[in-house]
């Protein structure tokens, strides 16, 4: 489910900015850490969770308009170094701010313990993160349907000429969209450090799933980022059952598969 | 022309006397590493982001094969350019059917494949610890574990590989590889299959990837992880960026600069990959020829002033 | 003998005809125009002679052989040469360079072509010149694609189509966007090259094509409305009619 929701968004920056967000997998690890110091700052989860990807947000905004926004004239390539070096800093900067060593979070009161299901004992935080991430999906895609504003990013993608010939500022949106998308990451980002911890390096390796799901999804096509997300994350979990070293590693043979298969991914329409 | 020439003999002459000789093989061993990256990137126009796949690949495999069975120093680097060709062969495949966007994440994504397999493979690769051990073997009486004597080999490996690229890029092919990236349809339209050239231009870069990765590991004695990772990748695209993606010596000169950059200021501060990702910005935002497009327009900025003065009096 | 022959070519992109159940032939050592409002087809019809698109239906016929469908990037090696409607040269290349690519294409041999230096081919060299040479270029060699004018761009254009020596030469609106001087001087160009090489020639100004065409054609709507020669053409009730406000010659 969470990989679902790093794929939508990756997949809507990807889609409507035109370049693989190379920063996408640091903006996911910032939204833990900015969960951990926010809730250390307040005192309560709830609150930190609303507030730190927000924070990721806003710092995706000032990030698409300093940085990849004067970069536009230069061409995508440029664009996406820009968040390739920007990866590092965030990284660096992440160990900079809260030390090298990674740290472990602990979830919420009410959310600890297991939830007796009969068959198994399950996290009560897992399900509530999975319920969490679903609704965000299932919201993030209702806005895209169902709003206006969501229809003018959808737009954006399949269009970008048409949209600017109707008037439409498209430098906005596209810092709407790259905000977005940042948001989604931070809040994946906020609602795993419970269930993982953190580390500097976490957002390395989602950034490699998360584009994996992309590249499965068909580049800018948002539902395909959905169901290739949740298809990849149960795919490791039943992976994960059998031969637990190789999970991560079967993501990306099976991405190599579908690819030689089908080049446009397993909904791309090109 | 041969300016340039004289100025890299004096380069590999002069070096070992102002650096140590481990360092000054590192940069040699990266501008090769820069060479195939360039091919693709200067030449062909792909941004590749996957290049440290066959460097690491071939470090690990030659490196086995020197730790396991001892094999000698020319099977080792033969190999390491077979294994880096055939796994650039393999993923070039995947990727060159692709264009823009989805060329680069394939060539990211397929990198992480790489290394979470090198990553959980422990019994061979080592895992997170690299794979350590790795001899230099003694050859015709030389002993490479001298450092200055290996810094020759490494030396002369360089201005072979460097000249092996300066025919390859004044060949029709580099012509042609240039004509894709300025328009691919239209190259198409004149005759050329635009996926078969870039594939063999992803092999060719794969193949110095390769060597760079074996010289690497029987430099350092290990293949640590990170030689097949992410981070590894994106250095050389930035040592080729800075140093000039538009030029054949570009890769050079971003290698020194590079090399330079990460280990004078890593002994400093710890974080220094922030300042490269700083200076990657920089780079990127200012200069995007890098350093030899700085150089020309400096140069064009001097003799317009000259003009200027001239006429002027 | 028709060099070049389609069979009721058609190509739909789902609602949209494209091409119509378009058949005509060209003869060898022709100029044949096929001219038609903007949107009639006539570059649609280019990119299916050429691979870019395949046809939803029909036959294309060259030289005797079906090559319906041949990949864009075969067809250079049959012998089939193209210039496009919107400029598309190597702007980063100097102009020796852009036709001397399109030249070495189609040597017999591609031997040597990752190792040998590029000045060690005098064959391919010498060819290219010549094509520079046939469009009046061959002054600017060492200059880049990018830095001459749009008229000049035009001009390579035309002499990358050259340099592959074809037989058969597609001109898609050689003098698009060119002023009248220029517009002039091309069509003396294309003029000169009348008998050297089969021609098929696109244009939507009718004027130009009058004094060049052997044949025209015309299309409308992806259809093929009237052929015939050009006095002909210009007594076509229809043809006055598809290009009601167009240029008609009295």
């Amino acid at each position: 489910m969470l990989y679902a929701l790093m794929g939508l968004g990756l997949s809507l920056i990807t889609g409507i900015l035109n370049i693989p967000n190379f920063a996408h997998g640091a903006l996911f690890a910032l939204g833990a850490y900015f969960l951990a110091s926010t809730l250390h700052v307040v005192g309560n989860f709830w609150l930190a969770l609303v507030l730190a990807p927000v924070g990721v947000a806003v710092l995706g905004l000032a990030i698409e308009y300093a940085g990849i926004r004067p970069l536009y004239r230069a061409g995508h390539d440029y664009q996406l170094l820009f968040t390739f070096g920007l990866s590092l800093i965030l990284s660096e900067g992440i160990i900079v701010v809260w030390g090298p060593i990674g740290f472990s979070q602990l979830p919420p009161p009410i959310l600890r313990g297991g939830l007796d299901l009969g068959f198994t004992f399950y996290p009560k935080y897992r399900l509530f993160v999975m319920v969490m991430a679903g609704l965000l999906v299932l919201g993030t895609w209702l806005f895209l349907e169902k709003t206006r504003y969501g229809a003018i990013m959808r737009a954006g993608i399949e269009d970008k000429e048409m949209v600017s010939l109707l008037g439409i500022d498209i430098h906005r949106l596209f810092t709407a969209a790259f905000a977005l998308g940042a948001y989604l990451a931070g809040i994946a980002g906020a609602l795993t450090a419970p269930i993982r911890g953190l580390s500097p390096g976490m957002g390395v390796d989602m950034l490699g799933i998360a584009f994996v799901v992309v590249a499965l999804g068909g580049l800018g096509n948002l539902l395909g980022a959905i169901a290739a997300g949740l298809l990849i994350g149960v795919a490791q979990s039943i992976v994960a059952l059998y031969w637990t070293e190789a999970s991560v590693a079967v993501i990306f043979a099976v991405m190599a598969a579908v690819l030689l298969v089908r080049p446009q991914g397993l909904f791309g329409i090109r | 022309m041969s300016r340039a020439w004289l100025a890299v003999f004096a380069a590999v002459i002069l070096l070992p006397l102002a650096v140590r000789h481990a360092l000054a093989s590192e940069i040699w061993i990266f501008a090769i590493f820069g060479l195939g990256l360039n091919l693709l990137l200067g030449y062909t126009g792909l941004l590749s982001f996957g290049q440290s796949t066959f460097f690491g690949s071939a470090g690990y495999v030659s490196g086995y094969l020197l730790k396991h069975y001892g094999i000698n120093v020319f099977a080792a680097l033969g190999i390491g350019v077979l294994v880096g060709a055939v796994s650039a062969a393999l993923v070039g495949y995947l990727c060159v059917q692709r264009s823009g966007l989805y060329f680069i994440m394939l060539t990211f994504a397929l990198n992480q494949m790489f290394y979470f397999i090198a990553y959980q493979w422990t019994t061979v690769t080592g895992g997170e610890d690299g794979m350590p051990g790795i001899g230099r073997p003694v050859l015709l009486g030389v002993d490479f574990r001298q450092p200055l004597a290996y810094y020759i080999f490494v030396a002369l490996l360089f201005l072979v590989s460097l000249w092996v690229m300066k025919r390859i890029v004044e060949s029709p092919l580099g012509k042609i590889l240039q004509a894709i990236r300025e328009n691919e349809v239209r190259a198409q339209a004149v005759g050329y299959d635009g996926a078969r050239l870039k594939l063999l231009a992803f092999v060719i870069g794969g193949a110095f990837s390769g060597l760079a990765g074996v010289l690497y590991a029987m430099l350092f004695g290990i293949v640590p992880l990170e030689a097949i990772g992410f981070v590894f990748s994106g250095n050389v695209v930035f040592a080729t960026l800075i140093g000039g993606s538009g030029s054949l010596y570009g890769p050079i000169i971003g290698s020194f600069v590079f090399i330079w950059l990460s280990e004078s200021v890593s002994v400093v501060w710890a974080r220094w990959p922030l300042l490269l990702g700083v200076a990657f910005v920089i780079v990127v935002i200012f200069f995007r020829g890098g350093c030899v497009e700085a150089w020309a327009r400096f140069w064009s900025w001097r003799e317009r002033r000259r003009m200027a003065t001239r006429l002027a009096s | 003998m028709a060099l070049l022959r389609t069979e009721n070519v058609t190509k739909a992109f789902g609602a949209l005809t494209a091409v119509n159940g378009v058949s005509l032939e060209v003869e060898a050592g022709s100029l044949h125009s096929i001219i038609g409002p903007n949107g009639a087809g006539k570059t649609t019809l280019f990119n299916l002679f050429t691979g870019q698109l395949t046809p939803t239906s029909g036959r294309i016929v060259f030289d005797g052989r079906d090559i319906t469908g041949t990949p864009s990037h075969r067809v250079a090696h049959l012998g089939i040469a193209r210039s496009f409607q919107r400029t598309n040269v190597f702007p980063a290349l100097s102009l020796l360079d852009n036709v001397w690519i399109a030249a070495f294409a189609r040597r017999g041999s591609w031997r040597g072509f990752a190792w040998r230096r590029a000045d060690r081919y005098p064959e391919v060299t010498e060819r290219a010149l010549a094509a520079l040479r046939d469009v009046g270029l061959q002054d600017r060699a060492n200059q880049l694609a990018r830095e001459i004018s749009h008229g000049e761009q035009r001009q390579l254009e035309l002499a990358i189509a050259l340099a592959a020596a074809p037989r058969l030469l597609l001109l898609d609106e050689p003098a698009a966007g060119l002023s009248p001087d220029e517009t002039q001087r091309m069509v003396a160009l294309v003029r000169g090259l009348k008998g050297r090489y089969t021609i098929v020639l696109i244009e939507h100004k009718m004027d130009i094509i009058m004094g060049v065409s052997d044949r025209v054609s015309v299309m409308h709507f992806g259809s093929l409305i009237a052929e015939g020669t050009p006095a002909e053409i210009q007594r076509n009730a229809d043809v006055r009619r598809a290009y009601l406000g167009g240029v008609v010659v009295e």
